[in-house]
């Protein structure tokens, strides 16, 4: 029996127990009613409707509930509550119950953002972090939100979204006077809302340098169908001049582009098992650009906007969504198809970082740039006679001939968990606003996210090759062989 | 193509010359060959690409062209070596020597004294039909009085010290004129240097605007301009070869004697600073040889005034001697003094004259102290100027345009940086080199002038030591 078979095979049994135990439940309503179990998950299945939640499929039927997945419970009961956010390589703002109220601190303050390894760039954000940390509630919930200025310039905090009382809503001058340096503006107010939302300075510029963090509702009636994922990226450009470390929010063209404040490669995967229900909340706080975003190998319902919750007759199944500036867009999908998948926006120019022109040494043969660094004083001659027989095509060269990676970036950038065993090149594609959705099996998930086991590069994706592709057609990515990327 | 041919040898000659970077200049033809004649494959559509242009050509330096001939046998000197060879050689120290010399055999012979004459006299011949009272022979003798003599070749012996003055001013002329084309040749190859580096990064230049072009990203006039700039970087690096092969005869010519081309070795940067400009001029006034022979010429206008003092006092002019008288058949005897009588020339206008002189004289140490000052105002600025410039650029501007070029080229490594801006940053680099390498040639030359008492002129004829219109107007020399 293969491991997905196993699995399916444990995955039945389980939905025979607990619709059993429905059974039973059924026949004592009264204590059913009383003591609900708050822990047991509520019966998934393989298949609805000719839709699987394993292999790629559709459904025999649009209009079932079950097409695309689209009412495809996950594996979490709603009655175990609203899978907690997972915003990568960002933290949740911890908080304290005080005189009924969710107590937050919020700092905006200048840090310092790693875009990638050695890019350490100066820009905005709040507690250290830009995106700043998720503030994370439940509808009901009453907030109060101490914002101390750390910035050397005045700033306020506005609730993006939210329907609040007027003199909370951080408009600078217009419904509050700005908060000066060092002192802090204390925002207090009931969330009624439910959904996705963020907060961010009202001053344009500190917007444009990165002043932004999550807002997530959960509701109080946990949506249904339930999800295992509910992941959080956020997308941001920046023009950062060629070297240069200090953001320009000046600017009105973009050269840097993040997710929840970093670049690919070094953007965080999303690791999901086999068979999941994912939810995945895209927020755009770009200054100046929308970005399409496309999910490689899956079909996802759009089944929320920053301002609420589709209804489910309204959701929209789809592989690219173009989301605008300062809106948010959930996605929901089965995690039917395992692999690596490309996750991202799907502008060309955005797929990578501070673009140049490809001329000069990087693209004629026997030349490098170190010969020019060894002797400053006398520069090499020219190599005008180029054999590269590419010259004879007018176009030439259009890949992008990239930097080198320092073997201290690479070490960095395979150092996670999250990217083990995936192709040993796989960082020479996931560039800019780019990252990647694994989907894993439950024994190569556990192997990579659950225990410090070495993981080749290249394993986990071979394995997954063997167990659902074709082995006979994969060629391995060449070992060492990552001539550079294009950033 | 033979004329191109050539042209492209001579752009190789001077870098050969100074050495160094060879390689970019000289295989331009054959780059140019492959550029557009690869192997019978088109690297570009030809019908699109304009050519790169032709090396200049239509003149040839020939010497220039037979340095490259024979690279092996390229002669190098240093400036002692052409300092000793200028001394030997350079026409105007020679004259200089001869100037003393003149003098000196003007003092021998305004020192003679004057010899005695001898004469046949016949008096009153035929008188009673004899032959004469007298028939004999007479001696005459001057006797010089008031020490004229003395005081006239004093005189010229004090002018031979002015010249002595004057000829060290002129082995300053010839030595300072060395010392600045030297100094303009070493400039002048470091410069050829430069403009081969520039050249490369014009050829550089070119090579990515065609790249540029084969992406879409620049159109035939962006060739065309690439082209321009690549031919006027060809002929600025002609013309550092033309100012080489200039520099290097005007130093053969201050030297005096024809040396084959080649290379000078020296460096262009100055050991140390030159005083105060008040220590300088204070230094001018002590011991400039300009000074100098101003003074000891007025020591020597006070002789000539002396001298002219004592020109009414009249001379002892002695005759006599035996003779036969026909008349009473008896020898006899004549004798006879004479003097001038001082009545009306007591030589009062050429000694009012030679007032003048000493006066003009007193008058013209002023000049010179003060045109020394006028020149040393504009040594020192230059001097001053150029070596805040040169130090400025050293400590300053140079490491900053190399630091901006390193990094763009890191930046560039990194893929942050387009190729064009790192070319634009090298551009930079190396003509604030070259601006630097004037810089310092300034300095170096500014500094050999006011270390040389600002004299110049190595080939300009000797001066006497005194100026047209001055009392030696009188044939005699007195």
């Amino acid at each position: 029996m293969s491991q997905p078979e196993r699995r399916r095979h444990f995955l039945k049994a389980g939905s025979i127990a607990a619709a059993a135990g429905l059974v039973g439940n059924w026949m004592r309503s009264d204590a059913a009613a009383q003591a609900p179990a708050r822990t047991s998950h509520p019966p998934v299945r393989d298949e609805y409707d000719g839709f699987s939640r394993f292999k790629p499929s559709r459904g025999n039927d649009p209009d079932s509930d079950y097409y695309l997945g689209k009412m495809i419970p996950g594996f979490r009961s709603t009655a175990d509550g609203p899978a907690p956010l997972e915003a990568p390589d960002l933290e949740r703002l911890p908080w304290k119950m005080v005189r009924g109220a969710k107590e937050f601190h919020l700092v905006p303050m200048a840090v310092e953002r790693e875009f990638l390894p050695g890019y350490k760039m100066n820009v905005y954000g709040f507690n250290g972090s830009m995106p700043g940390p998720t503030i994370e509630v439940t509808q009901g919930d009453r907030v109060r939100i101490v914002v101390t200025n750390e910035l050397p310039e005045q700033t306020t905090t506005h609730w993006h979204g939210f329907e609040l009382p007027v003199q909370y809503d951080g408009s600078e001058t217009l419904t509050q006077n700005p908060i000066e340096p060092g002192a802090s503006f204390v925002y207090e107010f009931d969330v009624h809302e439910e959904g996705t939302y963020f907060y961010h300075s009202h001053v344009p510029m500190q917007e444009a340098f990165g002043s932004v963090g999550w807002f997530i509702v959960h509701p109080k009636k946990v949506f249904d169908p339930p999800v295992d994922r509910d992941f959080g990226l956020i997308f941001q450009n920046f023009f950062i001049d060629s070297n240069q470390n200090i953001a320009d929010s000046w600017q009105m063209d973009w050269n840097w582009h993040t997710i929840n404040g970093r670049s690919g490669p070094y953007t965080t995967p999303l690791v999901v098992k086999h068979g999941e229900r994912v939810r995945v909340r895209i927020m755009d706080f770009s200054p100046m650009q929308h970005h399409p975003v496309h999910l490689h190998g899956h079909t996802f319902w759009v089944t929320g906007h920053e301002g609420a919750r589709i209804p489910k007759s309204a959701w929209v199944p789809r592989n690219t969504e173009l989301i605008g500036i300062a809106q948010a867009t959930d996605f929901e999908f089965i995690a039917n198809n395992p692999g690596d998948w490309m996750f991202h926006c799907h502008m060309v120019h955005h797929m990578m970082n501070h673009m140049t022109r490809q001329v000069g040494p990087r693209i004629r043969q026997d030349s490098s740039v170190d010969s020019y660094l060894a002797n400053l004083a006398s520069r090499p001659a020219v190599d005008a006679v180029r054999t590269d027989p590419g010259f004879a095509t007018p176009g030439y060269p259009q890949e992008m001939k990239s930097m080198k990676m320092p073997e201290a970036m690479m070490k960095t950038i395979w150092n996670r968990r999250e990217v083990q065993g995936m192709r040993a090149t796989w960082p020479m594609s996931v560039m800019g606003l780019m990252t990647t959705l694994r989907v894993l099996p439950d024994d190569l998930y556990h192997r990579v996210m659950e225990t410090d086991a070495e993981i080749p590069p290249g394993s986990i994706f071979e394995e997954i090759v063997n167990r659902f592709g074709n082995p006979a057609d994969y060629q391995p990515a060449k070992m060492g062989g990552m001539p550079g990327m294009k950033m | 193509m033979k004329r191109s041919f050539a042209r492209s040898k001579l752009l190789a000659a001077v870098v050969l010359v100074v050495g160094g970077t060879h390689a970019s200049a000289q295989d331009l033809s054959i780059r140019q060959d492959s550029m557009g004649n690869s192997a019978g494959r088109h690297v570009l559509p030809p019908r699109d690409l304009p050519p790169l242009p032709e090396m200049p050509s239509g003149f040839i330096d020939n010497d220039l062209a037979a340095a490259d001939s024979s690279p092996h046998a390229i002669a190098s000197y240093t400036l002692d070596e052409l300092l000793c060879l200028a001394a030997a050689n350079n026409p105007t120290i020679r004259q200089a020597r001869l100037q003393i010399g003149g003098e000196t055999a003007k003092a021998l012979q305004a020192g003679l004294y004057p010899n005695p004459v001898l004469m046949y006299v016949g008096e009153k011949i035929n008188s009673d039909g004899t032959a004469g009272e007298f028939q004999g022979f007479e001696v005459q003798q001057r006797f010089v009085t008031a020490h004229k003599l003395q005081l006239s070749r004093l005189k010229y012996c004090q002018r031979a010290r002015v010249s002595e003055h004057l000829a060290v001013a002129q082995q300053f002329r010839v030595s300072n004129d060395i010392q600045r084309h030297f100094y303009q040749v070493l400039a002048a190859m470091e410069r050829v240097n430069l403009q081969s580096e520039l050249l490369k990064t014009a050829e550089d230049g070119s090579v990515t605007s065609r790249e540029l072009y084969n992406q879409g990203q620049t159109n035939l006039p962006g060739i065309h301009r690439a082209n321009v700039e690549l031919q006027q970087r060809r002929l600025a690096l002609l013309n550092a070869q033309n100012e080489f092969a200039e520099a290097f005869r005007q130093l053969t010519s201050i030297v005096g004697c024809t040396l084959p081309m080649g290379r000078v070795e020296g460096s262009l940067r100055p050991d140390e600073t030159i005083p105060s400009f008040e220590t300088v001029y204070a230094g001018l006034i002590q011991d400039s040889p300009e000074v100098l022979a101003a003074r000891a010429k007025l020591v020597a206008d006070q002789t000539t005034l002396q001298r002219e003092s004592v020109q009414w006092v009249p001379d002892i002019v002695v005759t006599g001697g035996p003779g036969y008288n026909f008349t009473n058949n008896d020898p006899v005897y004549n004798a006879a003094v004479q003097m001038e009588l001082p009545i009306y020339d007591r030589n009062q206008g050429t000694i009012l004259q030679a007032r003048r002189d000493l006066q003009r004289q007193q008058a013209e140490i002023h000049r010179v102290e003060l045109q020394l000052r006028e020149r040393l105002a504009m040594a020192y600025r230059m001097y001053a100027t150029a070596l805040q410039h040169a130090t400025e650029y050293e400590r300053v501007i140079i490491p900053e345009r190399e630091v901006a070029y390193r990094e763009l080229l890191e930046g560039y490594r990194d893929n942050r940086v387009d190729w064009p801006d790192v070319l634009h940053a090298q551009g930079e680099y190396f003509a604030a080199r070259l601006q630097q390498v004037d810089q310092f040639r300034d300095v170096r030359i500014q500094e050999v002038m006011i270390d040389g008492f600002l004299l110049e002129g190595g080939l300009m004829a000797a001066k006497g030591p005194t100026p047209p219109g001055h009392i030696d107007a009188v044939a005699k020399p007195r």
